[in-house]
């Protein structure tokens, strides 16, 4: 799977390009939380370019934000389209995340 | 999703999926009524052969019984003298087996009897004849003959042909046939018609089920159009059951886990989990007594190793370190704070990954001393205020060259215009255009605070290109004859008409044409050149300046970016003018690239619709 990396101030943003599903949440899942470690949690990831996410993704977005949350952070996506937004609205989870319309707005949020 | 609009999404290309299952069962459908019509073809012609040969054979046997009886009799009744009897029998044995030719012939032709009385000419029986006399071959031709031998008289031939007895015939046969056929043909149509219509709708689902066993996972792209029939509907709703019990099932998974996540932990200890900046409670003996999720986080440590070890085995940041000691003893109550850059794992000198605070403050006990480091990740507002502070400095520096030249010119216009006009004109006119120049420069901070508010917008109208370039020109050539920069404006001899913000396109050109005038040293060349194609208005500005190193092109766009080239610190600039026309151009709906090789000079290229986009 492509993950894009953009640097943008202290702020790391991810961009992955694809659908997140069994597969490649795996390796979605090792580069994020290697990022988290390497930036302490500013990094934001770009839901722009991923149509679509299975359960698997969802447990592996969790574990993601269960590992910053450890920190007192939280994972912030950010351009996530309708879909992906609908799945995390039917499953609850939506306010175990925060999200943001662009990555400009993420990594805005945290000054 | 609601219904309707999963029924909108699920038609178009399915439909046409869906399509080319139902040509096929109209083909087969097709190909089996013509292989029944064929059938129907053939089992007539068989039939018709059949019972021709039947007929046939059964009047052979009929034709050739009678014959033998007549001869029997003949030659019976012929030996008595009896010709009259004899053809009477003849007569009568023609009627009843429908012959047409039955007769009695002499071997010379003569005929005895014969089922036209008209043929026979002899009044009497000859009491004797010539038995080697030939018979008439054009009688006896295509007849069936049996030989005769009257007793005491002579041979004779019986003769009899045709009068073939009435059967159906093969066209009516055919036609019989034909007509059950077709009511069959227009039956099998009627049942072929009602069994597609059904079909169409098993034919889908089973498409649809190709598509399930192919991989297909989307319920939006298995639904099928509901107007196909009950097993369609039967279909879709087992689709959407299956979404929604999936759906239920993903949110159960999500809320289990959530739980699982949440469980075992105490109200206190969660909510200081929660919060982003790390909290370590130190003892008298400045040991860890207490480390929340974000502590752990910032020193790179389990709670578990965290708790109870002594802090300077975490916290290696010497300041901070003496402070605790400090408070933790009870020699000190004083707070303090610390800003501590973190270089990347590993390194001591490598770049810095981030700046933590750490704040260091006395917890009021009354038996021990005891210390509270809060620790609080300031690398994201370190960025950008240094941003912020090198953008002020910038922003001050441009400022003041056309401040001070007001102030100058001022000075020298009051003292020395009343006397010299000339030079007040002058000052006036270097004064006008160091006003102008300030008000471009506070224009272009607004608009950066504009794009950072997500106010920027455009105001449309129409735009007259060649006045935009003349201005241009006029405002250039100025400044390039004055660095003695052979500036050359390459301009279609017409422009069509254009739609776009006329004040903030200016804008953009102005800030390509100014960069290259502003990074090309005396003697170099800038060339702009103007083309419009595809309803595309297409500048390029190409100089023969500094260029910029592959490495900083992207970021040539970024705000208050500025190349790290010594030539360029040298040089003004606000380091805004590239992002403003790049966020200009973008907003008409076109972009701007760049090409450029260091010390060899730059190519900037801007595209913009000529028309406004529907939006």
């Amino acid at each position: 799977m492509k993950i894009s990396e953009q640097q943008q101030g202290a702020v790391m943003v991810l961009k992955p390009e694809g659908p997140l599903v069994e597969g490649v949440i795996e390796e979605f899942k090792q580069r994020v939380l290697k990022t988290l470690a390497a930036s302490m949690g500013r990094f934001v990831v770009d839901m722009s370019a991923v149509p679509f996410v299975d359960s698997l993704a969802l447990e592996g977005m969790m574990d993601v934000s269960d590992e910053l949350s450890k920190g007192g952070q939280v994972l912030r996506l950010c351009a996530a389209n309708k879909t992906v937004r609908e799945v995390l609205e039917l499953t609850d989870l939506a306010s175990h995340f925060d999200h943001f319309d662009d990555a400009n707005a993420a990594v805005r949020s945290f000054l | 999703m609601p219904d309707a609009q999963r029924q909108t999404v699920s038609t178009s290309p399915r439909r046409r999926f869906l399509m080319r299952g139902e040509s096929a069962i109209a083909s087969a459908g097709l190909t089996v009524m013509a292989l029944m019509v064929c059938v129907m073809i053939g089992s007539v012609w068989w039939a018709q052969r059949t019972q021709r040969t039947a007929v046939r054979e059964a009047r052979e046997r009929q034709v050739n019984a009678a014959a033998q009886l007549l001869a029997q009799s003949s030659e019976l009744l012929l030996a008595e003298g009896e010709l009259t009897a004899v053809r009477r029998m003849v007569a009568d044995a023609a009627r009843d087996n429908h012959f047409e030719i039955c007769r009695i012939v002499l071997p010379d032709g003569q005929i005895l009897a014969s089922a036209q009385p008209s043929e026979s000419k002899l009044r009497d029986l000859p009491p004797e004849w010539d038995a080697h006399s030939a018979p008439q071959n054009n009688l006896l031709a295509s007849q069936n003959q049996w030989p005769l031998l009257i007793p005491g008289r002579g041979p004779a031939v019986l003769s009899i042909s045709g009068g073939d007895t009435y059967v159906a015939g093969p066209n009516d046969l055919a036609a019989g046939v034909l007509a059950i056929g077709s009511v069959a043909l227009f039956a099998l149509l009627v049942l072929y018609r009602r069994m597609r219509f059904s079909m169409r709708g098993l034919g889908a689902v089973r498409e649809a089920l190709s598509a399930l066993a192919g991989g297909e996972s989307q319920p939006e792209a298995l639904l099928i159009s509901a107007d196909l029939g009950p097993e369609v509907q039967a279909w879709n709703g087992l689709i959407r059951e299956t979404e929604r019990i999936r759906r239920a099932d993903l949110a159960e998974k999500a809320r289990e886990a959530v739980g699982r996540r949440q469980e075992n932990k105490g109200e206190l200890e969660a909510a200081c989990d929660a919060i982003s900046q790390g909290i370590i409670l130190i003892d008298d003996q400045c040991r860890v007594r207490y480390a929340n999720g974000a502590a752990t986080v910032f020193l790179s440590s389990k709670r578990e190793a965290l708790v109870g070890g002594d802090i300077s085995k975490f916290l290696q940041v010497p300041d901070v370190l003496a402070d605790v000691r400090a408070i933790a003893s009870g020699s000190s109550r004083r707070r303090s704070t610390h800003d501590v850059e973190r270089r990347e794992e590993g390194s001591e000198s490598g770049p810095v990954a981030g700046v933590l605070r750490f704040s260091v403050r006395p917890v009021r006990r009354e038996d021990v001393g005891s210390a509270m480091i809060t620790i609080e990740d300031i690398t994201q507002q370190r960025v950008a205020e240094e941003s912020r502070n090198r953008f002020v400095a910038q922003a001050t520096h441009e400022l003041r060259t056309p401040l001070t030249n007001i102030r100058l010119y001022i000075e020298t216009a009051i003292d020395e215009g009343e006397e010299n006009p000339a030079t007040r004109a002058k000052c006036l006119n270097i004064i006008n255009g160091e006003t102008r120049r300030l008000e471009r420069i506070v224009g272009e901070m607004l608009s950066v605070a504009e794009i950072e508010a997500g106010s920027f917008e455009l105001r449309y109208d129409d735009v007259r290109a060649e006045s935009l370039f003349e201005d241009l020109k006029a405002e250039f050539e100025p400044q390039a004859a004055e660095k003695n920069i052979s500036l050359t404006f390459h301009l279609p001899p017409k422009f069509p008409p254009m739609q776009g913000d006329r004040d903030k396109i200016t804008l953009a050109v102005h800030n390509l044409i100014a960069n290259s005038l502003k990074y090309t040293p005396t003697g170099g060349r800038v060339d702009v050149s103007v083309e419009f194609s595809n309803q595309q208005l297409a500048i390029q500005v190409k100089d023969t300046g500094i260029g910029i190193s592959e490495e900083e092109q992207d970021k040539v766009f970024d705000r208050f970016y500025r190349a790290k080239d010594t030539r360029v610190s040298k040089i003004t600039g606000t380091g805004l003018g590239l992002t403003l026309a790049r966020e200009v151009v973008r907003l008409h709906g076109g972009d701007i690239h760049v090409d450029s090789k260091l010390d060899h000079g730059s190519t900037f290229t801007l595209t913009i619709p000529t028309q406004k986009k529907a939006a």
